[in-house]
């Protein structure tokens, strides 16, 4: 039988609060050892979680499909249509991408196709409801750092903000803390990509009030002022701008090229412009502090 | 508190952990995922009481941390406040009302996503301040009561009879 005494319980209390408080400013500070603590938490679950992963996917996919069944026929159709339509561009783009090597290389400038890319597969998303992430199967000892770029064959993902050994952590585009620099196709005006609480889309912020930025548009990363983001990885497309009289920004909303609900296989860009273990955040790809 | 029960816990810690990083982010309902490590905790709470309960909260909300980007330590000191209450009120139960497990689940699970929310803005992470935060700790709350249905016969598997003794438990063995 346990006996509580009122002063001992209290004291149990006061003492874990403390714990958590000193490490939560720890953390919130950037102290080292609890990025070196995650990391050995990530690699000691990862080959139970590989294991779970094998076992659960399919109870995961079924749901997911149960849950999805009327969007994903929609889904399907459109998809169809727009496979077409990007078969034709596609033959298109073959003459000016090797034209747009060609002036990159005479203007020096880092072009996307030179990054050397590592392939991983999704293995999770966010354990959380207040974080928007997803959990690859590549990690240091493939050469993924913080700060690379992460993409698939539609446009920009994200960036890994983690990594362990054998897993990495990525930050979505989506997610709040998640900021890019962009430049729009047709005015070639920059801006930030701001990811939105609870939203699918993003919002498009810093841009000048006076551009001309049309609806159903591409937003490309700017590749400017030191961005971990090699330059013209496609982001997201203008869905929606609006520009009341008098105000000195425009409200424009941004709807990511790749769906983040369904990520499967991405790719970590180890950008030529990235340097292979940043330790301090890049200009402009920061959220902006409110 | 035995070897062969705390054993017991780290396990259920370890597994809760493993099934809400690997299987519920997948089984989100409306994009909500409960939080089945809290929910054991609230199992466990009111099993062993509110000091042991606390103890066991923060350990496995610190293990949550690890594989979430927000500071560590917002989990574990939000578990254990919700296993101290946890404990204090089942400690004053005379008798168990049915459907407890789902009720503390539930009530559980809203009070400690609301002080994990509060801690979170506190500490500057700005988007948990939101409308979607009220919808989403309402659904994890409903959620977390669904799955404490199956949690509690698996907490009082792993405590055993180390359990608290409080006036419904000695009760419900009486009885």
């Amino acid at each position: 039988m346990v006996v509580y005494r009122r002063g001992n319980r209290r004291s149990v209390l006061i003492l874990l609060f403390v714990t958590s408080i000193t490490l939560i400013t720890l953390d919130v500070r950037g102290s080292g050892p609890i990025t070196g603590a995650r990391g050995v938490a990530h690699d000691v679950v990862a080959p139970i979680a590989t294991v779970a992963d094998k076992v659960f996917s399919p109870v995961g996919d079924w749901v997911g499909g149960v849950t999805r069944a009327g969007t994903l026929k929609d889904e399907n159709s459109r998809l169809r249509k727009e496979l077409d339509e990007l078969r034709g561009k596609a033959a298109q783009n073959r003459a000016f991408e090797s034209e747009n090597e060609e002036l990159s290389k005479l203007l020096d400038l880092p072009y996307t196709e030179d990054s050397d890319a590592i392939a991983a597969r999704v293995v999770s998303g966010s354990p959380g409801n207040f974080e928007w992430t997803v959990q690859i199967d590549r990690g240091t000892s493939d050469g993924v750092a913080e700060g690379m770029a992460v993409v698939t064959g539609a446009g920009l993902v994200g960036r890994i903000v983690e990594a362990s050994g054998d897993r990495a952590t990525a930050l979505l585009l989506r997610d709040p803390k998640s900021g890019v620099a962009v430049v729009t196709e047709s005015a070639r005006t920059t801006g930030v990509a701001q990811g939105r609480t609870g939203e699918s889309t993003l919002r498009l912020d810093f841009v000048d009030p006076t551009a001309n930025v049309d609806e159903g548009e591409l937003v490309f990363t700017s590749g400017r002022d030191n961005s971990r983001f090699p330059p013209s990885i496609p982001v997201a497309r203008v869905e929606k701008v609006a520009k009341k009289r008098g105000e000195l920004q425009q409200d424009i909303v941004l709807a990511p090229l790749v769906d983040l609900d369904s990520l499967e296989f991405v790719k970590v860009l180890r950008s030529p412009t990235t340097p292979a273990a940043p330790t301090e955040p890049a200009t402009g790809e920061e959220a902006p502090t409110p | 508190m035995t070897w062969l029960v705390r054993l017991k816990l780290a396990a259920l810690v370890l597994t809760t952990v493993v099934l809400q990083t690997t299987l519920f982010p997948d089984l989100r309902l409306f994009g909500v995922a409960p939080d089945l490590v809290l929910v054991a905790t609230i199992a466990v709470a009111y099993r062993v009481g509110p000091e042991t309960g606390a103890v066991y909260g923060f350990a496995s909300g610190l293990v949550i941390d690890l594989f979430l980007q927000t500071p560590l330590g917002l989990s574990a000191l939000s578990f254990a406040v919700v296993a101290y209450g946890i404990g204090i009120l089942h400690t004053g139960l005379s008798r168990t009302p049915r459907f407890i497990a789902a009720m503390l689940g539930g009530a559980g699970g809203l009070a400690g996503g609301l002080i994990f929310v509060v801690l979170a803005a506190l500490a500057g992470e700005d988007q948990v301040i939101a409308f979607r935060t009220i919808w989403v700790l309402v659904l994890a709350a409903v959620y977390d009561a669904l799955l404490a249905v199956p949690m509690f016969p698996v907490a009082r598997w792993a405590v055993g009879s180390t359990g608290a003794e409080t006036p419904a438990i000695r009760g419900a063995r009486s009885t």
